[in-house]
């Protein structure tokens, strides 16, 4: 065993170019989803991945599968770059790293059998070898997620909505991967099954020694599997931390605020809680971000220098990290400005 | 919002409550909703009573197709026939039952006393009328507020649902608008006749957590202010817990629980209830806790298991929950349940 991360993307960016208008046909401007994203996973480990819709996750999620162009940045495996690899090369990279997606509706194909859904990487990446053997693998895959083995004839549509996502989780598992991406995978689904598919994905972690990357935007969602936390604002990681330490003390205004507006299922704890205020004012476009600090127009904190200058994501404490300027040390310059004002 | 208007006592009891036996704004007995398709017959609603108070916040919440959407709709008659048919039931509103109205009747009650707020909000604005347009309709038909009026009243309401410039938003289309903003211009429209009853579907499920909050604060307010009722629907218990007087607990088209809000979270007596809670994630959980989900799945409303519909996933059940299907009684007070068992703290 070594010490280095399994995966380590380094200021990772993703531009997608906006088509022109009519009248200005060259003019069109570039949505800034991903703009500057460093983190690292290690084996084993379920990183989540938070943030207010259209932050960038998914688009973080779909670079490190290398299913989205990269604009900028590095990404490696096992020390390995992968940035750039193409065709041929990317083969190990799919089956290396599976994805499950949030919509368990529309992830998959309607025509075929739950046999064949989950069975093509089996066949894709040349995992068994004999009709007895493929069917028995995918048998084994689907009591491992919890469906019966007499269901595998029936197609998507005869499913609710939690046992589609348990397709969805054995076609993943299929290719036996080290990575999984997990966007939203239980977003769509009751609360009472969600439970079910947490619990699930912590047991086959638990089994398979499999590492996550754990995207939602329900932080409550998150505590219950995540051993780090990385907050996402606009294209940027505006802080990361170990769950406990995020949840405890998190750093960043944001991360205050996004606490503060989630409820509890509890009405004496609810009736203790207040609102953060700062939260009022709506989410800004990544396509004309605010200059600065990217959070300054809604933060309570701002201060002058917030609007003119981007913070940069370091260390507080071992492992914690925030990106804002109320955490910088001062510089040289702003100390002998403050010094001559004193004076 | 006129303080004359806001400062008026909460509900003054209309002429016509002789009807109402507990004095609640909105009584709802025995009401029945199905679908029909071909031969099938999924019970939507499935025989509930229940009843709002003035003033008063009631949560209906359930898992997903567990008719409670559905209970809001029947209220209002906007349940699409066919395939679906209000089959059974009153609902008395301030002593008038709905469901016997004539639709003139019932149009003078919706949008006007009753005003709804619906999940997605882009189906319920008007794509080619302006933001203006919209809100001085109900205010012109209903209420017969002045000409001269109307500008002031629309930025008056904007500037309660926290539009920022309202004055430079008032001519714009809905699709200029983010989510968050197209949700309050609808609850702009479902208060500009200042409604005795809100029904609110899901009003933030499709937002982010930061503008949930911004937009739940402010219904709360809001009817606080205006001393409304309101119906909140949601499966989400923590939105509940924060808001709600009284919670109705639905489970396939029945009513399985129903108290006040820390009724239910404390001492919930029901077993889906007990469920439910337990398998919510929670922010104030221990690192990593697991949770304790329900197991099985929802049932098909068009064919019901036999007794208690929630037997299967039941662990509780005993020999009488497969054969019996269990009232909903008084557990202690106003808080009722329906279950054959005794489930203890
Ligand atoms: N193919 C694309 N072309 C143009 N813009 C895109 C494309 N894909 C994503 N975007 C934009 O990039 C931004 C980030 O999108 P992304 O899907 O990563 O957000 P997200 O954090 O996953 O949000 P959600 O929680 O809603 O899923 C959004 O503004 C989105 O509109
Ligand atoms: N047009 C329709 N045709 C047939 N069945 C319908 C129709 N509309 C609703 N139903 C059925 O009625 C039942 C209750 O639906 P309802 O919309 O009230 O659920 P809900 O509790 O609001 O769920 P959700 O949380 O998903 O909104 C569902 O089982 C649904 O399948
Ligand atoms: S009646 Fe029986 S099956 Fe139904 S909830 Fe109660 S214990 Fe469970
Ligand atoms: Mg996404
Ligand atoms: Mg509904």
């Amino acid at each position: 065993m070594t010490d280095t991360p399994l995966l380590e993307v380094r200021n990772l960016k993703v531009h997608f170019k906006l088509p022109g208008s009519l009248l200005r046909p060259r003019s069109g401007g570039s949505v800034k989803a991903v703009d500057g994203v460093s983190f690292h996973l290690k084996r084993g480990e379920t990183l989540g991945l938070v943030g207010e819709s259209g932050c960038g996750k998914s688009t973080t999620g779909m670079a490190v599968l290398r299913m989205t162009p990269v604009t900028d940045g590095e990404i490696h495996i096992d020390g390995e770059d992968i940035t750039h690899l193409k065709g041929r090369a990317l083969r190990p990279l799919r089956r290396r790293m599976q994805m499950i997606y949030q919509d368990p509706f529309g992830a998959l194909d309607p025509r075929m059998r739950v046999l064949d859904i989950i069975g093509e990487p089996l066949k894709v990446h040349k995992l068994v070898t004999g009709r007895k053997a493929y069917r028995q693998e995918v048998l084994r895959l689907m009591e491992l997620v919890g469906l019966l083995p007499d269901m595998c004839e029936r197609y998507p549509h005869e499913f609710s909505g939690g046992q589609r996502q348990r397709i969805g989780i054995a076609r993943a598992l299929a290719a036996q991967p080290d990575v999984i991406i997990c966007d939203e995978p239980v977003s769509a689904l009751d609360v009472s099954i969600q439970a079910q598919i947490i619990n699930l994905l912590k047991d086959l972690q638990e089994e398979l020694g499999l590492t996550y990357l754990f995207v939602a935007h329900d932080l409550a969602v998150v505590r219950h599997i995540c051993d780090r936390v990385m907050v996402m604002y606009l294209g940027h990681v505006v802080e990361v931390a170990d769950s406990e330490a995020l949840y405890t003390n998190p750093q960043h205004p944001y991360t205050q605020a996004l606490m503060s507006a989630i409820p509890i299922p509890d009405p004496r704890a609810e009736s203790r809680r207040e609102v953060d205020p700062s939260i009022e004012g709506e989410v800004p476009s990544p396509v004309n971000p605010p200059s600065g600090c990217p959070f300054h127009p809604r933060c309570k904190h701002a201060t002058e220098v917030c609007s003119r200058v981007a913070p940069t994501l370091r260390e507080t404490t071992d492992g914690h990290a925030v990106s804002c300027h109320l955490y910088e040390p001062e510089t040289e310059a702003e100390s002998l400005v403050r010094v001559a004002s004193i004076a | 919002m006129k303080d004359a208007v806001a400062n008026q006592p909460a509900n003054t009891p209309g002429e016509t409550m002789q009807k109402d036996p507990v004095g609640g704004l909105l009584q709802v007995e025995h009401l029945r909703t199905v679908f029909r398709q071909g031969r099938r017959e999924v019970k939507a609603v499935d025989g509930i009573s229940f009843s709002v108070n003035p003033g008063e916040t009631l949560a209906i919440v359930g898992e997903s197709g567990s008719g409670k959407s559905m209970t809001a709709m029947s209220l209002l008659r906007l349940i699409p026939s066919p395939p679906g048919e209000i089959i059974d039931g009153d609902v008395f509103f301030g002593g008038r039952n709905l469901l016997d109205m004539s639709e003139d009747e019932l149009r003078d009650v919706r949008g006007n006393e009753i005003a709804m707020i619906f999940q997605e909000p882009m189906t319920s604005l008007n794509p080619v009328l302006t933001v203006r347009q919209q809100l001085a309709e109900p205010m012109r038909v209903h209420r017969k507020v002045k000409e001269e009026d109307i500008e002031a009243r629309c930025l008056d309401l904007l500037r309660q649902v926290r539009i920022p410039d309202p004055e430079t938003r008032l001519d714009a289309y809905p699709h200029q608008f983010s989510g968050g903003m197209r949700q309050r211009v609808m609850i702009a429209m479902a208060l500009a006749c200042e409604p005795r009853l809100l029904i609110a579907d899901e009003p933030t499920t499709a937002l982010d957590v930061t503008v949930q909050a911004q937009i739940l604060e402010l219904l709360k307010d809001l009817t606080r202010q205006h001393g409304s009722s309101m119906i909140l629907i949601t499966h989400d218990l923590g939105v509940v817990a924060r808001y709600a007087d009284r919670i109705n607990v639905m489970y396939a088209g029945r009513i399985v629980e129903s108290g006040t809000a820390r009724e239910i979270f404390e001492q919930p007596r029901h077993p889906y209830t007990l469920g439910l809670i337990n398998s919510m994630p929670r922010l104030d959980a221990s690192e990593k806790a697991r949770l304790l989900p329900i197991e099985g799945q929802p049932p098909d409303l068009g064919n019901l298991p036999t007794g208690c519909a929630f037997h299967p996933r039941c662990p509780f059940a005993v020999d009488q929950c497969r054969q019996q299907d269990p009232p909903l009684e008084p557990y202690q007070g106003h808080h009722l349940k329906a279950c054959w068992v005794n489930v203890d703290d």
